[in-house]
Parts: structure tokens; C-alpha cells; sequence
């Protein structure tokens, strides 16, 4: 019986596409025409709250923002009567796993991690994710439109990540960024328990400064082999190879991987969780020159003016993490808002202590965001947190994240505060484009609920 | 003894009440759980118990006064299914059949997960065996009286639960080690061979009870079998069977099995495809502990959907919410706040999910688990509406005593002071596939 449904609603779901024309991916295939959302109450973060407001957007993209009767509303615009409706930018979760797992426990739906090393920047997560995953649409119902999508955390350099949109008609329209950050650990989980090195934080550490070592010397091999000219004997050269330079030379694909970030022209996020990793961490960052944007940070309440004095963004979470035996209860959730009163720019993810995290619960990040609230964080930086500082870390500030004309249109329309758990996400837009409110879930509701 | 006066002492400070003293907190809006939210409501305590509620009471002059103007008073947080506090003991899964596996024998009370719970508003748990058996062992009942001594942590004469598991767990445990149960034949097959044999072992009690009975003196006792007798007292109605089952299949499995032999499960917990069969699952009382939104963790988990606890007590299923996690009993209240989200619960029905649902599943629902005249003082004052994510537990009273309050220095807990056990982690049985 069990299989049997499943099969008969992956059918249904495939017919539902059908119907709207939308065989893709993750639906949103066709660009918008003209939307006013009129009425509403526009929490445009960047600007503050409009009470009455009018949203236009057209061609994809947020054409007018401001208060009703300042906004000329096109004659062929489409109204979208948002009276009573909350109305913000698409929410940006900074780590998740989505499009890298489906059923937790069943290995054979992940690629979340490649264990066998422990330096392993040349894996690309564009190389795994996989578009068509039912977790997409969960999330993106609860008005999540984009996020950075991680390797797991167990190597010291677990690969690069992508950034995407939730809605597109495959792969390469919902990656909006390859290889945008590299993703690194420092801590107790990388370490290889038993007899392999490395198996202690002494041997992570010189391992991973072995490693930049190696890239600064392969680049420099590399540069110097290229200015070299091409030796008229060497026919057995690959041919794919650079037009210039010495053809035979053998590229690195893991050493080159870590150029773009030893030349600071990307960050490396850094997942790690003490006070004491993190300045160890710290140390090898500064002597390679790193842009470094800090991940969890869940246990460092003690190292909280150094980590501002640094001026490094932080995603710190999941706020959920639990605090250390014989701390206050609220040592962790007190976080987000003890960094940002010292100026840190924080952002704030979705994962959950002890539950299924990272991927399953990526629609709760609104609510990460409001207990950081209920914790002293300020409203505006909390929504920020989930938005625009988002965008902003990952090189997205100009085009997502706020309600300003130019940006993409990722709207979110809701019947309450974004950040509170009893509010209900009505509408979903993805560059203009209405999403279907429908996930495997609703059909499985549906379904049962006649 | 010295132990209990000095914790009295140090209480009745931060209280500003002594034990016998009545309490009344006033001018709050309260959520009975029983009979609806009163505005401007007042309750009063006295000797740990409810004496009254209502737009005013009866207390006397002498009464410690405590204004939650502006605030919200609960019953406190009952979670129906929690691992807490147990240490690495959560299962003895050297064998499939451990039922008198006895969980108050692993309870730490100081245990760190007591306090963050306590912290969230949590004053009644059920700890529970694991599910890596198919008959687990037998639950203790805590009153989350942090600071106190184990044996004052123990819900006084509360029923006596045992775990059952299906599905995925128990055939994993086993069958990776070439053992039976490998299969859900497997797990369901030595369920009944197992009350096979507890008949058996039964039959003898009776002959020998009868012999007893009629005046034979040679009758002599058969040999008291722990594991028999605790599957007998399963038999013979004495334990509240609590049943870790995901699949629509296995709740109807489970019930066609209990019927067989002629007992009731209290609830099914998980059971996260009750949305499926609630219609045939109401008609026989069993309730069901869920989570709130948490899916595909695993395969028998693949199908949960967050509407599950709305549809179910729609369907006529009494629900309660439940963490299984040191991390989500912190937060409860907000659980049950999804489900005005996930399928429009009513306030009242959203709350009964965390406090007279999961008291009526533990049996603990004539003491405590709503604001009614009589029943224990479990009672949280929390800053803003307790089902919004802006929640914040303020004051936890239990049995009318102040075990957190928000604003004292340090850890909040006037009974507690001291070094608290465990190390950070999960506490999750189920929800991470463990």
C-alpha cells in the first residue's frame, strides 16, 4: 500500500504540472507579467515598513515599491488585493543541505559529504544537487525562496557551495551561483578517531595549513610553467590544455580549487562551534589572508568581543543548539542578539538540535529568526538576518534580499508576522512568478483530508 | 532531611511564600486547557493545589499576590514522550523483549535536560524506553521538580506505562546483527509470541491462585518471572501501553493485535501517518503523541505531513504534541502555535495538545494538565501569548512551588544550586533515526 500511494501520487503530481503547463524542475518556467500587490503591509527591510503599500513587479524584477497613491499602478497590471496580508522579500536560508538529501537515513538519497579526505575543496556541490527534490516546494511554502547549499560538515574542507533560487525549470536556472564560498570545518568532527591522522585538532590544523602552503606553491609552479614557452617536441600535450604555456603540465584540481580563496576573492564559511576552535581557526585565516564569514558559533559566549573586533559576518545557530550542562538556559539563544548589539552582521539558519536538520526543516527559518527575538534581537536585524545580510555575505545585496525597485522579485505575501509560528504564507512569488502553494505534502493532505 | 530544609529556605526567598502560604496570581489572561481563556483571570493556590479561578477569588488576605497583568497563565507543559535525563540507558537493546526494563532505574535528577526543559515551561514528563525493542521497558512519570530529590521528582501514583516499538527501529537494531526482528513480520510475530507466553506463564498464576484460594496448602507458588509478568500485567490491563508506530499499516497491525489479546493502547506515538487512518484509529480510544512538523528523517517518516495532529483530532483522535528531543521540549508551547498554522487548531485546542492531551495519555489527567478548582498548581506565566514564537517562560510553579523564575539570578531555579550532570546532546531516540 505504502509504495503503491507513493507511486500513485508522483503520477498525480506529474498530471498537476501538466495542467499548468509547468513541467519543470521546480516550477516558475514562465516569467511574469505586471503584479500590483496593493494593500499590504510591506516590511521591505532595507527602507523600514510601509503600512499601506503597493508593490509593482514586472519582467521579474520589483519595478515600484512605496505607499498607495505615491505609486502609479500600470493600467495592465494584474491586482493582487493584499489588504491584511504582510508583504517581505523572499526569505534566504545561509545553510541547508536542500537538493542534497531527501530521505535522511537512506544513504543512497545523499551526497552530502565525501568523506575520504579531509581536504576536499574541489568538490563541487553544483555536481550533486538535485533539482527535482521534494524538500524545494516544502520550503519554498513557507516563503523560503533562496539558499546556500552546503556540504555536510565533515571535512576540514568539505567543498564549494551554491547559491539558488526555489523555483526554475532545472538545475542550471535555479543555481544562481557556482562555487560561491568554500565550506571548511574546524573541530572535534573532523578528526579521524583511532589510529589515521589526523586525530587531533594540532593535526587538523597543520593539515590544513600543509594544504594552502601546497596551493600558494602550485600556483606559483602553475604561473611559472605557463609563461614558459611550448616546447615544439611535446605532440603527447593535452590538447584541452591552456593555448599558452607549457602544455604538459599536469593541472591540480583540488590545489587549484583553493586560489579564488587565498586570493580572498571568495569567502570560506567556517563551520565551528567553541570560543577556543574559533581563534584557532582565526590564526590560520589571518596568516592566509581568508574572507572569513563564521557558521554556528553556538559556543563562544566567551570570545564575543574578540569575534566582533574581527569584523567577520557570522551565521550563528541554529539558535536550537543546546547550551553546555551548568550554563543558563538561554546562553545560546541570547546569541544573535549579544553579537549584533556589538555590530557583528549576522545571519541566522534553519538547522534544529537533535531533529532532522538542514534540509527537512529549512521552512522553520523564520521562526529560528523570532525566538531570536523573544531573545533580545531587534525585529528589523532578525528579518534582516534571514534577508538581506543573507544576500549581502554572499555577494546577492544588489539583485535579493530587500523590497527595492531593480531586485528580483521574491515576494512572500503572509496573513501575520513573518516571524511568528502561527502565521500562514499565502502567496509566494519567484521573480515575479506566482508559485503554486503545492508540495508533496499538500497533495498528501488533500488526498486524505476528502 | 538537612538537604530538603536548606532547598526550602533558599526557596521560600526567591518565592517570597512559604510552602503552606496561599498564592494568587492575578490580572492574567489564562488559558484553562479545560474550559477556555479567561480574560483578566485570577487563580489562586493553595496548599499546591488550585483553590479557585475566575474573574476574582476567595484567597485569603495573608496570600502571596503575584500580578501578571499583561501576561499569560498556562497549565504547565506535559510532554508525553521524552528521553530525558536516562543517561546512554535509553535502550537495553540486547534483546527485542525487555519489558521489565524499569526507566526510573536510569533517571539522573540532575540531569541538565531537566533544567532547559523546566526553562521552557515543562513540569510533567513521561521518560520513556527506546525503541529499539519491540517491547521496551517500563516508563517513569516525572514532576519536573528541579533541585529536588529523585525520589521527590516522582510523579506520586501515577500509572505505570510500557513502551512498545514497530516499524523501522527494531528491525534495524536486530537485523544488522543477522537477528530476528529483521522484518515487520519479524516485530509483529514476537509481539505475539510473547503474549503467547505470557498466557502461559499466566495460567499458572491462576491455577496456583485457585488452589490458594480453595485451601490447599501443598499449592506451591511458580517461579515469579519478571519479563512474564510484566507482559501478564500487560494482559491483565494493569500497564498503559504506549506504542512508537510511524505507518498507517502498523496502527491498524497494532490495534488488530491488541484486540487479539485483549488489551488498550493509551497512544500511539509518532504515528506520523494517523492522517491516514484516524477514521478507524478514533472508534478505539487510543490517542496519539506527534511531533508538530518533522519529516523525512526517514523512510517510514516520508510520508508525515505537519496538518497530521489537526486531521487526526478532527477525525475524532485525541492529540497531543511531544518532543522526543532535549532540544524541542524547550519549546512545546510553539509546536502546539503551528497548529493554528498547520490547519487552523483553535488556542484552546492548540494548547490541550501540550497539557491535558499529554496528561490524559500519561493518566495524570485528573491532577493536572489544566486550571481547574483541585488540581495541581502546575502553572507557567509566560510574557507574551505562549503559542507565538515571542514566548518566554517567566514563573513555573509546581504543586504551587516556584522552581523557575526568569528574572532570579543565575540559573532561575530557587531549588537548585549546584552542579548539574550530562553533556550537551540530543536526546532524540526517534527523530534522528537512532
Amino acid at each position: 500500500m505504502h509504495n503503491h500511494f507513493r507511486t500513485a501520487s508522483i503520477a498525480l503530481a506529474a498530471l498537476a504540472l501538466l495542467a499548468c503547463g509547468q513541467l519543470s524542475a521546480q516550477s516558475g518556467a514562465k516569467k511574469s507579467g505586471t503584479i500590483a500587490i496593493t494593500g499590504g503591509k510591506l516590511l521591505t527591510v532595507s527602507h523600514g515598513t510601509i503600512e499601506n503599500g503597493v508593490l509593482i513587479l514586472s519582467d521579474g524584477k520589483i519595478a515600484a515599491v512605496g505607499e498607495a497613491g505615491k505609486v502609479t499602478v500600470p493600467s495592465d497590471a494584474t491586482i493582487v488585493d493584499a489588504r491584511g496580508l504582510t508583504v517581505y522579500p523572499g526569505l534566504i536560508d545561509p545553510d541547508t543541505a536542500l537538493g542534497l538529501m531527501e530521505v535522511g537515513s537512506d544513504p543512497y538519497t545523499s551526497d552530502l559529504s565525501e568523506p575520504s579526505d579531509e581536504i576536499m575543496p574541489h568538490m563541487h556541490v553544483y555536481d550533486a544537487f538535485h533539482a527535482e527534490t521534494e524538500l524545494i516546494p516544502v520550503a519554498r511554502l513557507n516563503g523560503v525562496t533562496n539558499a546556500v547549499v552546503a556540504p555536510a560538515e565533515e571535512d576540514s574542507i568539505a567543498g564549494q557551495d551554491i547559491f539558488i533560487q526555489l523555483a526554475g525549470r532545472d538545475r542550471d536556472a535555479m543555481i544562481l551561483g557556482r562555487d560561491i564560498a568554500l565550506s571548511m570545518n574546524f573541530g572535534s568532527d573532523q578528526r579521524r578517531h583511532g589510529s589515521q591522522f589526523p586525530s587531533t585538532r594540532m593535526g587538523l590544523i597543520t593539515q590544513l595549513r600543509q594544504s594552502l602552503l601546497d596551493a600558494q606553491h602550485y600556483e606559483a609552479t602553475r604561473d611559472a610553467a605557463m609563461k614558459k614557452p611550448e616546447k615544439a617536441d611535446n605532440k603527447s600535450a593535452d590538447k584541452s590544455g591552456d593555448k599558452d604555456g607549457d602544455k604538459s603540465f599536469q593541472r591540480d584540481l583540488k590545489l587549484e580549487a583553493l586560489l579564488p580563496y587565498l586570493h580572498g576573492q571568495r569567502p570560506v564559511v567556517v563551520g565551528v562551534y567553541e570560543g577556543y576552535d574559533v581563534e584557532s581557526f582565526m590564526k590560520v585565516a589571518q596568516e592566509f589572508h581568508l574572507k572569513v564569514i563564521l557558521n554556528h558559533v553556538t559556543r563562544t559566549q566567551e570570545i564575543l568581543d574578540e569575534i566582533a573586533a574581527w569584523k567577520v559576518p557570522v551565521i550563528v545557530g541554529p539558535i536550537y543548539d543546546l547550551p553546555r550542562p551548568n550554563e543558563r538556559y538561554d546562553a545560546v539563544y541570547t546569541l544573535p542578539a549579544e553579537l549584533a548589539k556589538r555590530g557583528v552582521k549576522i545571519a541566522i539558519c534553519s538547522g534544529e538540535a537533535g531533529g532532522p536538520g538542514g534540509a527537512h526543516a529549512v521552512r522553520n527559518l523564520p521562526y529560528s529568526a523570532g525566538f531570536a527575538v523573544a531573545y533580545g534581537l531587534p525585529y528589523d536585524e532578525a528579518l534582516k538576518a534571514i534577508t538581506l545580510n543573507v544576500a549581502e555575505m554572499y555577494g546577492f545585496g544588489d539583485t535579493l534580499g530587500s523590497l527595492d525597485v531593480g531586485k528580483t522579485a521574491n515576494v512572500v505575501l503572509a496573513n501575520g508576522d513573518p516571524l511568528d509560528v502561527r502565521t500562514d504564507v499565502k502567496q509566494v512569488y519567484i521573480e515575479g512568478v506566482a508559485q503554486p502553494m503545492v508540495s508533496r505534502q499538500t497533495r498528501l493532505r488533500d488526498e486524505y483530508g476528502k | 532531611m538537612l538537604s530538603v530544609v536548606t532547598a526550602c529556605l533558599s526557596a521560600c526567598v526567591a518565592a517570597g511564600q512559604t510552602a503552606n502560604q496561599d498564592l494568587v496570581i492575578r490580572n492574567a489572561t489564562v488559558m484553562t486547557a479545560s474550559h477556555g481563556t479567561l480574560q483578566n483571570g485570577s487563580v489562586w493556590v493553595h496548599d499546591g493545589k488550585i483553590a479557585g479561578v475566575g474573574a476574582s477569588v476567595d484567597a485569603p488576605a495573608t496570600a502571596v499576590v503575584v500580578d501578571a497583568t499583561g501576561k499569560y497563565l498556562t497549565p504547565g507543559i506535559i510532554d508525553p514522550h521524552s528521553h530525558s535525563a536516562l543517561g546512554n540507558d535509553v535502550n537495553e537493546a540486547t534483546s527485542p523483549v525487555t519489558p521489565s526494563m524499569m526507566m526510573i532505574d536510569a533517571f539522573d535528577n540532575r540531569d541538565a535536560a531537566l533544567y532547559d526543559a523546566l526553562a521552557g515551561g515543562v513540569t510533567t514528563e513521561l521518560l520513556l524506553h527506546g525503541s529499539a525493542n519491540v517491547i521496551g521497558g517500563q516508563a517513569v512519570v516525572i514532576k519536573n521538580k528541579f533541585g529536588l530529590s529523585r525520589d521527590a521528582m516522582i510523579f506520586p501514583n501515577a500509572p505505570q506505562s510500557i513502551k512498545f516499538a514497530s516499524g523501522e527501529n527494531p528491525k534495524r537494531v536486530y537485523g544488522s546483527r543477522n537477528q530476528l526482528p529483521s522484518t515487520r513480520m519479524g516485530n509483529f510475530e514476537i509481539m505475539r509470541q510473547s503474549f503467547e507466553d505470557a498466557k502461559v506463564y499466566m495460567a499458572g498464576w491462576d491455577a496456583y491462585n485457585a488452589k490458594v484460594a480453595k485451601g490447599d496448602k501443598s499449592a506451591v507458588a511458580p517461579k515469579v518471572d519478571l519479563k512474564l509478568e510484566a507482559l501478564a500485567n500487560v494482559l491483565r490491563g494493569k500497564l498503559y501501553v504506549q506504542i512508537h508506530c510511524y505507518r498507517a499499516d502498523e496502527l491498524l497491525t497494532e490495534e488488530a493485535i491488541a484486540k487479539e489479546y485483549g488489551y488498550k493502547i493509551r497512544a500511539f506515538h509518532h504515528g506520523l501517518e494517523m492522517y491516514k487512518v484516524a477514521g478507524q484509529i478514533a472508534p478505539t480510544g487510543t490517542a496519539l503523541a506527534t511531533f508538530s512538523d518533522w519529516w523525512g528523517y526517514k523512510d517510514e517518516a516520508w510520508d508525515a505531513i505537519p496538518w497530521n495532529a489537526v486531521m487526526s483530532m478532527r477525525a475524532g483522535v485525541r492529540v497531543a504534541l511531544k518532543s522526543d528531543s532535549n532540544d524541542h521540549i524547550r519549546r512545546l508551547n510553539q509546536e502546539a502555535g503551528k497548529m493554528v498554522h498547520y490547519g487552523g487548531a483553535t488556542e484552546d485546542e492548540a494548547i490541550r495538545m501540550v497539557t491535558l492531551n499529554p496528561a490524559w495519555i500519561i493518566g495524570v489527567d485528573d491532577r493536572t494538565g489544566s486550571i481547574d478548582v483541585g488540581k495541581d498548581a502546575d502553572l507557567v506565566i509566560w510574557n507574551v501569548d505562549p503559542l507565538s514564537t515571542y514566548a518566554r517562560a517567566e514563573k513555573v510553579y509546581i504543586d504551587g512551588d516556584l522552581f523557575f523564575d526568569m528574572a532570579a539570578p543565575g540559573f532561575g531555579t530557587p531549588h537548585f544550586s549546584g552542579v548539574m550532570h550530562g553533556a550537551p546532546g540530543e536526546g532524540s531516540e526517534d527523530g534522528d533515526g537512532d
